[in-house]
């Protein structure tokens, strides 16, 4: 990125894209369990996470661009995981919110709960927690802004 | 608190609540004097697995004196007479106890499961399930759910 001397920026359009994306990324209103109590906090005014631009939760899959899935995703959700999923439209990200959607979580040895979400759907952001305070998932959305960006390492 | 049916034990809970233990073949008359008797809002129901036999645990409320009473009754062959007749919450209830640990109420109108898919095999809080067979949930184009031990076939 060059800035010149009369105000003028000149990039690279993709780049452009990039920062364009990163900064107005909205989320899914999809809370599963008890950390869904958490990301309203993260959203909510203490937190707020429309400084990062992730302006609303939008109640449609269909308008939003990043799903946080917070809290346990059950055998019987997961289909419904992955249908709303496929509604949203690309590009799209995912946040795995929560010991329960990293891995498990407490529930590890029981018959009903999807071990990872990430069997059902592809996952950018892993916040581990449980729950995570809504720092730490501020912390996974600005992780996912730089990833978006090309500023991660992996 | 006076019934007319013959109970096998009468204790006092930690939380203050009385404990009736009572026979299945006493049972349903033991529920409708109880009924009779102001008893108009079941709590909940639950079972417990103790191995050789079930127990089953039912919460009931007065909401005119706020009262609470609780009857237990055993079953060796998972079968107990349906309350459903009597209070109408007993329906999903009951079935929630069919569901995971299989106990089975006679006279239910509709027992069938749940939460888990029609065809998922066994009662997953009964002691002796089987947690080495994984079974997995898929949904149909109808939305309709259905089990499967195949891992690919489902999550």
């Amino acid at each position: 990125m060059k800035t010149g001397d009369g105000g003028v920026i000149t990039t690279k359009l993709e780049e452009a894209m990039e920062w364009g994306r990163s900064n107005s990324l909205w989320p899914l209103t999809f809370g599963l369990a008890c950390c869904a109590i958490e990301m309203m906090a993260t959203q909510a005014s203490n937190l707020d996470i429309s400084r990062f631009g992730s302006e609303i939760f939008r109640n449609s899959p269909r308008q939003s661009d990043l799903m946080i899935v917070a809290g346990t995703v059950t055998k019987k959700m997961a289909p419904r995981v992955r249908r709303i999923y496929d509604e949203m439209p690309y590009p799209k990200y995912v946040i795995a919110m929560g010991a329960c959607v990293v891995q498990g979580g407490p529930y590890v040895e029981g018959y009903s709960v999807v071990l990872g979400v990430d069997r059902v759907v592809p996952v950018d952001v892993y916040v581990p927690g449980c729950p995570p305070t809504p720092e730490a998932l501020t912390y996974g959305i600005i992780t996912l802004q730089k990833k978006i960006r090309g500023e991660t390492e992996r | 608190m006076n019934y007319t049916v013959q109970v096998i034990g009468e204790s006092v809970g930690k939380d203050g609540r009385k404990i009736i233990k009572v026979t299945k073949e006493n049972f349903l008359d033991l529920m409708k004097d109880l009924k009779n008797q102001g008893f108009d809002h079941l709590s909940l129901i639950t079972g417990v697995d103790r191995k050789d036999f079930m127990e089953v645990v039912y919460h009931l409320h007065s909401m005119k004196t706020n009262e609470y009473v609780v009857v237990k009754v055993e079953t060796r062959d998972y079968k107990v007479p349906s309350v459903a007749g009597l209070w109408n919450s007993a329906n999903w209830d009951e079935r929630e106890q069919y569901d995971l640990l299989g106990i089975i109420f006679e006279g239910h109108p509709n027992l069938k499961r749940l939460f888990l898919p029609e065809n998922w095999v066994g009662h997953p809080l009964r002691k002796n399930y089987d947690m080495k067979k994984t079974q997995y949930i898929n949904m149909d184009e109808e939305g309709n759910d259905y089990a499967t031990f195949d891992e690919r076939g489902g999550w």
